[in-house]
């Protein structure tokens, strides 16, 4: 191997690609924590769901002929009702089960929503369009893809519309309401099966705007967001996988993380990245269980 | 106890279903009966790799068509009066789901030959099991270069298409030949499919190479590799890798302002991916002046428009596999590759034999109309390269346009 | 009466094992092997999950340990891979009993997570050191042959895997009768209650996740010397999943449940495909118009399997284990009925 030597033209570069992808990885990683926080379903089928979804935009675009924005916004709606369908229809029918029998189900889901897209739009990587020019900022030398602002701007505006949404309205007070106690949350009113499917309606709403700001990016295929599930999963439990700020934080550090580590540590080849991004979630989980964002429960033993 | 009544009660259902299975005897010619010869494949129907899926509905539109027509010679349809039976088996690309699967349709359904399974780990995992067996593995998808090299130690066993080795053996050629002064950077993903190539470009070029990267077949993002091999100073590009990194190396070298020499290696510089780098990258100049080989003819090339077989291909995909995006060149690759077995099941004659087929395809040399222009099947039990010509081809504005000689490689 | 019935039940089962294969083709012959092989790890799995409540997501990469110790032993050391069987389980043993130590740490989630990247970990360290491993090619394996003449190496190898497996099944039963069994169960029911009766979390977790692993390393063992491969791309973080899969289905926490979830996951992942294509000709056989479906079809398999673990979730929540448990109870009310003089059936015990 020939050695590149160090500059710092470069390693800017590297900085803001280790920020783009951690912008991808946070931005599935707040629908995980969305879910979890109301309904405590750690949900393998996330990822799925947003390729799905994605699917469908591409296919108004495409096939029906609607333009960025709208395609946009009504495959939100889509996603919303796809996402409180599959828990009233499915999930519903588990409820009570153990966090096992959950697991599986959503594994379950996972592979019926990849073999669907699969079998319905082909496994051939679509070319999906992006809202912004291609021609990439150039700051002192280093290049910005407006495409990664972009991801960037939209998971802040998530994380943010999410925050005040649990902050500010009865429904999203209603929501953790359910999740903390379903049981007196019941008796005070809070209709906890809605607020569920809600749950998994805005998750999937949020895994949508997920796929879509990525696609363009990693290109539409089934199985676009697998290794993004993987990390997302673990910025999600880094930023304490009941918080939103915590998965952004998480998924922008675990990028730049990966990134530079694998760049600049000549042992950590390529295969180890992803070996690497575990041995740091199990280091953390150690020094703080309950991730950097997340409440510590008092556990004597 | 109830319980252990009932698995009891079940083991004996299965055993039901099973037996009689179990009791037809071996047949002299697994699969061959007078109407009919079974084949099998494996292939990735789920997961990542299912992407390549299309060369067996390649493979299966052949097959229908064949089975259709009557024959020019003695007017009957499918083989000498056999209809093809195709049976394909997804083995989501992991090797002991091949194993597994190729025991099954060697024991179980009794196939005459496995034809074109997909994957350089997945054939190996069966190809010391096969040729116990004496069962044909022929035309295996994958361009490693050991199916050739190695025909004699596996006699049962035979390559298809032109290998890695000698397709990085022609870009260090041409690197020699016409970039004299190139300082190559090379983006190879890491394993052996990207180490063959490497080791091919190597042998001709290996001191014009300033920087090497990898990245793993599942991976994210190649960003990362590309501004490491930009800062290396390079001038010249190779990448050895499966469509989507390729395509987020070229957007990304465009992104960064470097405007290299690009060498991309055949399987991922199509019409379709590289229309879709242009795309991404929202220019041309990011994938203008690709250089890589080509073996069979072009689909999506308006040059092919007019070709009578890239025609007949479009008119049996539109007969038998509508949906399909027939631009998509895997699909022509499956065809491609039944028509060759067809003629070799024909000069395999009229009551063939695992043996005498393995004969007529290790001695197939025709001129086969979905290479390209000039190039034929040379097949020699002593050289078991069946594809052995292939061409430089440049891509500019939307288009491939071949350039220099025929190479015969082997 | 119970336990004559309980002992003959079992050598029934025995027996049933015993003559299977002298009906059975080679191929359905090694499915079972595989099934035997599935039923080690589940076992293991079963122990830890079912019975000390600890979630792993990352038994796969237990198998591999076993797998790659067999194939790095027999094929570059020239062991026999008999003997490569119990090593095999010893070093993935190890490797679980290590990995208990961070997993003391976690609970729930962040456990199952953890695992997870056990299952990411392994296979990508394999591709790193590939010296010893043959990276992404790996290490191909003789074929096996049988070293009693007469007996086809198949059917030698559905023997030697089911008595290994008799052998793991009742040491497994022992190990969970005894203390070590019931402090497990206790950590499983309530860590904090378990603590303050004098369970050493340390000591009984680690030892379950070493046993566990152990169980999964000699499955993995088997399975290199049946699929005469070992490579990263055999233990895909799906194999890990799917043996989770498996003790669901078989009922978590029942022993003889995991025989049915060892054939599940044999199975239904490898004739998920083909099920379309029947379905559709037997709808077509009764005379209904239905399209001809391309069986070459990406995506299709996956669809089928994943209706099918739904499916089978909902229709048996508490696995097969619990379903026979449904069936024994409704033939006893129906006999009861049948025979009135008879005592209404005692509610079946729980299973070990």
């Amino acid at each position: 191997m020939v050695a590149v030597t160090f500059t710092w033209g470069e390693f800017f570069q590297q900085v803001v690609f280790g920020l783009a992808i951690g912008a991808v990885y946070a931005s599935l990683a707040l629908a995980l924590v969305l879910i979890f926080r109301t309904t405590h379903v750690l949900n393998f089928a996330q990822g799925e769901m947003a390729m799905f979804t994605t699917f469908i935009a591409w296919s108004l675009i495409t096939n029906h002929g609607f333009s960025f924005w709208p395609a946009f916004f009504v495959t939100i709606g889509i996603a919303f009702l796809l996402g409180a369908g599959v828990e009233r229809i499915v999930i519903r029918r588990f409820e009570g089960g153990s966090h096992l029998t959950m697991i599986l189900v959503t594994i379950g889901l996972f592979v019926i929503f990849n073999g669907g897209a699969a079998w319905i739009w082909s496994p051939e990587q679509k070319d999906f369009p992006s809202p912004f020019s291609a021609e990439p900022y150039s700051v002192g030398g280093v290049a910005i893809a407006r495409q990664h602002v972009g991801i960037l701007v939209v998971t802040l505006i998530s994380v943010t519309v999410l925050w005040a949404f649990f902050r500010f309205t009865k429904a999203g007070l209603g929501m953790r309401a359910a999740a903390i106690g379903p049981e007196p949350s019941r008796l005070l009113g809070v209709r906890v099966p809605w607020m569920y499917a809600v749950g998994w309606g805005l998750a999937a709403a949020l895994g949508a705007i997920s796929g879509i700001m990525v696609a363009p990016e990693l290109f539409l295929t089934p199985t676009m967001m697998q290794v993004v599930l993987i990390y997302a999963f673990v910025a999600a439990v880094l930023g304490g996988i009941e918080s939103p700020v915590g998965a952004v934080v998480g998924g922008l550090l675990l990028g730049l993380g990966t990134t530079l580590v694998s760049r600049y540590v000549d042992f950590v080849s390529s295969e180890l990245e992803l070996p690497f991004a575990f041995a740091i979630l199990v280091l953390v989980l150690i020094v703080r269980p309950a991730g950097l964002f997340g409440r510590v429960t008092v556990r004597r033993v | 106890m109830k319980k252990l009544v009932v698995l009891a009660a079940a083991l004996t259902a299965v055993l039901a279903v099973a037996l009689p299975g179990a009791l037809a005897g071996p047949a002299a010619n697994p699969g061959l009966t007078a109407t009919s010869i079974k084949i099998g494949t494996t292939m990735p129907l789920s997961g990542a790799a299912s992407l390549y899926a299309p060369i067996a509905t390649g493979m299966r539109v052949y097959f229908s068509h064949i089975n259709a027509r009557r024959a020019a010679g003695d007017r009957k349809r499918g083989v000498y009066g056999r209809q093809i039976v195709f049976k394909v088996e997804d083995d989501a690309y992991n090797p002991v789901q091949t194993a597994q699967q190729t025991r099954k349709l060697v024991e179980q359904d009794k196939v005459f030959a496995l034809v074109g399974g997909l994957g350089t780990e997945q054939q190996l995992a069966v190809r010391q099991y096969l040729n116990q067996k004496k069962v044909p593995q022929i035309y295996v998808s994958t361009g490693a270069s050991t199916w050739g090299r190695d025909h004699k130690t596996y006699p049962w066993t035979i390559g298809w298409q032109t290998d890695y080795v000698s397709e990085g053996i022609a870009y260090g050629n041409y690197v020699r030949a016409n970039l004299p002064n190139a300082k190559v950077a090379v983006l190879y993903q890491n394993d052996d499919y990207g180490k063959d190539y490497l080791y091919g470009f190597r042998s001709r070029a290996g001191r014009f190479i300033v920087a090497t990267e990898t990245y793993e077949a599942g991976t994210t993002s190649v960003s990362s590799q590309v501004a490491r091999l930009r800062a290396s100073g390079a001038d010249t590009f190779l990448i050895l890798a499966i469509p989507t990194p390729t395509i987020g190396a070229l957007v990304t070298a465009y992104r960064l302002g470097w405007k290299p020499n690009l060498l991309v290696n055949s399987v991922s510089a199509t019409d379709t991916f590289l229309g879709l780098a242009q795309a991404s990258a929202g220019s041309a100049d990011a994938v203008n002046g690709i250089v890589t080989t080509a073996y069979l003819k072009d689909v999506a090339s308006p040059r092919y428009a007019n070709d009578a077989q890239v025609k007949f291909y479009k008119t049996l995909m539109a007969r038998y596999a509508p949906s399909a995006n027939v631009n998509n060149g895997l699909y022509f690759y499956g065809m491609a590759k039944a028509a060759d077995f067809v003629q070799a099941l024909y000069r395999a004659g009229k009551a063939p034999t695992r043996a005498s087929l393995m004969r007529a395809v290790e001695n197939l040399t025709y001129k086969s109309p979905w290479l390209l222009p000039g190039a034929q099947i040379i097949t020699k039990p002593s050289s078991a390269f069946p594809i052995r010509f292939q061409r430089l081809t440049r891509f500019n504005n939307g288009s491939f346009t071949e350039f220099g000689s025929l190479q015969r490689i082997r | 009466m119970r336990i004559a019935g309980r002992a003959g039940g079992y050598a029934a089962l025995l027996v049933a094992i015993a003559v299977l294969p002298l009906f059975l083709g080679t191929f359905r012959t090694t499915q079972l092997t595989y099934v035997g092989a599935f039923a080690i790890a589940l076992i293991g799995l079963n122990i830890l999950t079912g019975h000390a409540g600890q979630i792993s997501l990352g038994h796969g990469a237990f198998m591999a340990l076993g797998a790659y110790t067999t194939a790095i032993l027999s094929v570059n050391h020239g062991v026999n891979d008999l003997l490569t069987i119990p090593l095999g389980g010893i070093v993935a043993g190890l490797a679980g009993f290590l990995f208990g130590f961070p997993a003391l740490r976690l609970a729930g989630v962040y456990l199952a997570l953890a695992t997870f990247g056990l299952a990411i970990v392994v296979p990508s360290l394999a591709k790193r050191f590939d010296e010893f491993t043959g990276g992404t090619a790996g290490i191909l394996l003789d074929l096996p042959t049988s070293p009693i003449g007469g007996l086809t190496p198949e059917r030698w190898l559905y023997y030697l895997t089911w008595a290994i497996a008799a052998v793991l099944f009742l040491c497994a039963i022992l190990f969970l009768r005894g203390k070590t069994g019931r402090a497990l169960r206790a950590i499983r029911e309530n860590e904090l209650a378990a603590v303050s009766s004098g369970v050493s979390l340390a000591r009984y977790k680690t030892l379950a996740f070493g046993v566990s692993a152990f169980y999964a390393g000699i499955a993995g063992s088997i399975y290199a010397i049946l699929s005469f491969i070992v490579n990263p791309g055999a233990f895909p973080i799906d194999l890990s999943i799917l043996l989770l899969v498996g003790l669901v289905i078989g009922g978590v926490g029942s022993m003889l449940g995991v025989l049915g979830g060892a054939a599940f996951v044999e199975f239904v992942p490898l004739e998920a495909g083909n099920v379309p294509a029947k379905v559709i000709d037997a709808l077509q056989r009764v005379g209904l118009p239905v399209s001809d479906l391309d069986p070459t079809t990406a995506g299709v398999p996956s669809v089928v399997y994943g209706i099918i673990l739904l499916l089978v979730i909902a229709l048996a929540p508490q696995g097969v284990a619990g379903l026979a448990r449904r069936l024994g109870a409704a033939t006893r009310r129906f006999y009861s009925r049948l025979i009135p003089t008879n005592k209404p059936g005692t509610p079946s015990r729980r299973e070990a």
